[in-house]
């Protein structure tokens, strides 16, 4: 209420605004909840037919297993306390990984965006392991580090850095030239224009990079794992393929499923934290 | 007169290009000058000298008897309305001049918090810029700049991008609040007629390379209001500086037409 009539006050191209932005919010929540109770029910939607087609038409576990029989494999497995064991040892694969490819990232694009020789010395090769499948090099990494943990972790490292140098590299980059320019009329130096200015603006460019070494991250343990491990979600996938045990390898997909998910969600969730100006806009 | 600013025998070339020639005029105390000139004429680069973001190849820009050496706190900029930094809020935008210059102590704060409420923006101060109009992100620019106390306001075609009546709007409000403190103003504009309803004296540019073509005093009486513009007198000022820069501007649209080509 208050803010309408300041608004009023403040004269010129504020009053129209105010008024419709509201009515305006409360017709995107109705959408919103509509979407949001339409992805609910695709899934649970998803989830009958595949049971249904599992109970009555395909009937054998070995071609189509049911949602329910994975649910059972998923108690046991818990109830054995292996399921935690490979949680746990590929969580702490993926989640090492991941860190430092995002701090290696965010490392190697800066120097990318603030110097041009650097550029120039690490551009082709980052274009050229950006497009590559580097998971395909996987066995090789086995092979030099051992089937512990930490070739797993190289393995996520170089699938996950690369999407974070290029985003952070054009986040940098893409920083408006006018707000450095006027950042530097205000008696900026050189790192003030580096920390208020272009690591902020670039601050979408960095998320939408972490979502990205997400997705290959976990890509990356799997396919590790199934390379040469002795736990962790990829040796369990291997495990139930051996012995044609579907529900098993089902329980491990579908937590990774689940774990890309969460993480994506995760992000999404810190992003609106810490970028609240890219989600209040009323004026669009 | 004693001058405030004083820009003395400014010349630049980038290169080949020379962008300003000879470039000489005063801004006294407490004087609202305004810059006018057809695009070629250098503004963009005095106005980067003026900052300490650019050296000219000699002359030099003197604030109160001193040269200036780079970028500082004795000047405030207005620029056009997206250099406001969108996340942060309208009052960490407000305060990004006495944050980066060390000076956000409480006698500072105190007056950042009156600068909002005289630019009509008290209670806006957890907003973000796109949440506000275009307008009210200029009372932000002009509020920032002030913030700082600055010996010399400079203001870069503040008002370019807003719709006419806005424009209009925030013209009048800009005199009110400059009547108060009386603060030194450089204002650069495209529009005379801003320039005429503003400025006690204009200095009009000429273009390729920018250099001083005339001064010309506006004695029109204070304060002004907006019907002052439908008066004879403000009319034939905007024709004397038309008349002045019409040829440069004929100049400059041929030579911008012709640039895809090249």
């Amino acid at each position: 209420m208050a803010r309408t009539e300041r608004s009023a006050a403040a004269g010129a191209g504020v009053a129209d605004k105010a008024g419709p932005a509201t009515a305006n919010n409360r017709g995107k929540l109705r959408k919103s909840s509509a979407l949001y109770w339409t992805s609910v029910a695709s899934v649970i939607g998803g989830l009958l037919l595949w049971e249904l087609a599992g109970r009555f038409i395909v009937k054998k576990a070995l071609f189509l297993t049911t949602p329910t029989q994975i649910v059972e494999a998923t108690i046991q497995l818990i109830a054995a306390g292996e399921l935690q064991q490979h949680v746990i040892a590929s969580g702490s694969e993926f989640v090492i990984g991941l860190v430092l490819a995002i701090v290696l990232g965010i490392g190697i694009g800066f120097a990318m965006a603030s110097d041009k020789y650097a550029k120039r010395a690490l551009g082709p090769w980052v274009a050229a392991f950006y497009a590559t499948p580097t998971i395909a090099i996987s066995p090789l990494i086995i092979l030099w580090a051992g089937i512990g943990i930490w070739s797993k972790v190289i393995v996520v490292v170089i699938n996950a850095v690369f999407p974070m140098i290029i985003n952070t590299e054009a986040g940098l980059r893409s920083t408006d030239k006018q707000l450095v320019e006027a950042a530097r009329c205000f008696g900026c130096s050189r790192l003030q224009v580096f920390w208020k200015v272009s690591l902020p603006s670039a601050v979408p460019f960095l998320f939408a990079g972490m979502k990205l070494a997400i997705g290959r991250g976990l890509v990356a343990v799997v396919v590790a794992e199934l390379f040469g491990s002795r736990e962790g979600l990829g040796f369990l996938l291997l495990q139930a393929s051996d012995a044609f045990n579907m529900p098993l390898l089902f329980v491990s997909v579908v937590i990774l499923a689940i774990s890309g998910m969460v993480l994506t969600w995760l992000v999404g969730a810190v992003e609106r934290l810490l970028m609240p100006w890219r989600y209040t806009s009323e004026q669009e | 007169m004693d001058a405030k600013l004083h820009v003395k025998d400014l010349h630049k070339s980038f290169g080949d290009l020379q962008v300003l020639r000879d470039m000489n005029f005063s801004v006294a105390e407490h004087e609202f000058v305004a810059i006018v000139g057809p695009s070629g004429c250098g503004k963009t680069t005095l106005l980067r000298i003026i900052a300490g973001i650019e050296t000219p190849d000699s002359g030099a820009v003197i604030i109160d008897g001193n040269p200036i050496k780079g970028p500082g706190a004795d000047r405030g900029f207005v620029f056009q309305q997206d250099s406001l930094l969108p996340w942060r809020t309208i009052w960490k935008n407000l305060v990004f001049g006495l944050e980066v210059n060390g000076r956000l102590n409480e006698t500072n704060l105190a007056d950042a918090k009156k600068l909002l409420q005289i630019v009509g923006l008290s209670g806006f101060e957890q907003f973000y810029p796109n949440q506000i109009s275009g307008g009210m992100r200029q009372r932000v620019n002009l509020a920032r700049a002030l913030a700082l106390n600055p010996e010399v306001l400079i203001m870069d075609e503040p008002f370019s991008a807003l719709d006419a009546q806005t424009r209009e709007m925030m013209q009048l409000e800009l005199l009110h609040i400059w009547q108060r403190g009386r603060k030194t103003v450089l204002f650069i504009t495209h529009q005379i007629d801003e320039a005429v309803f503003l400025a006690d004296r204009i200095v009009v540019l000429g273009r390729r390379p920018g250099w001083v073509k005339e001064i010309i005093p506006i004695e029109l009486p204070r304060p002004r209001e907006l019907s002052v513009k439908r008066t004879a007198s403000f009319g034939a000022y905007v024709d004397q500086v038309w008349n002045l820069i019409e040829n440069d501007v004929r100049a400059s649209i041929v030579e911008d037409a012709q640039l895809p080509t090249v």
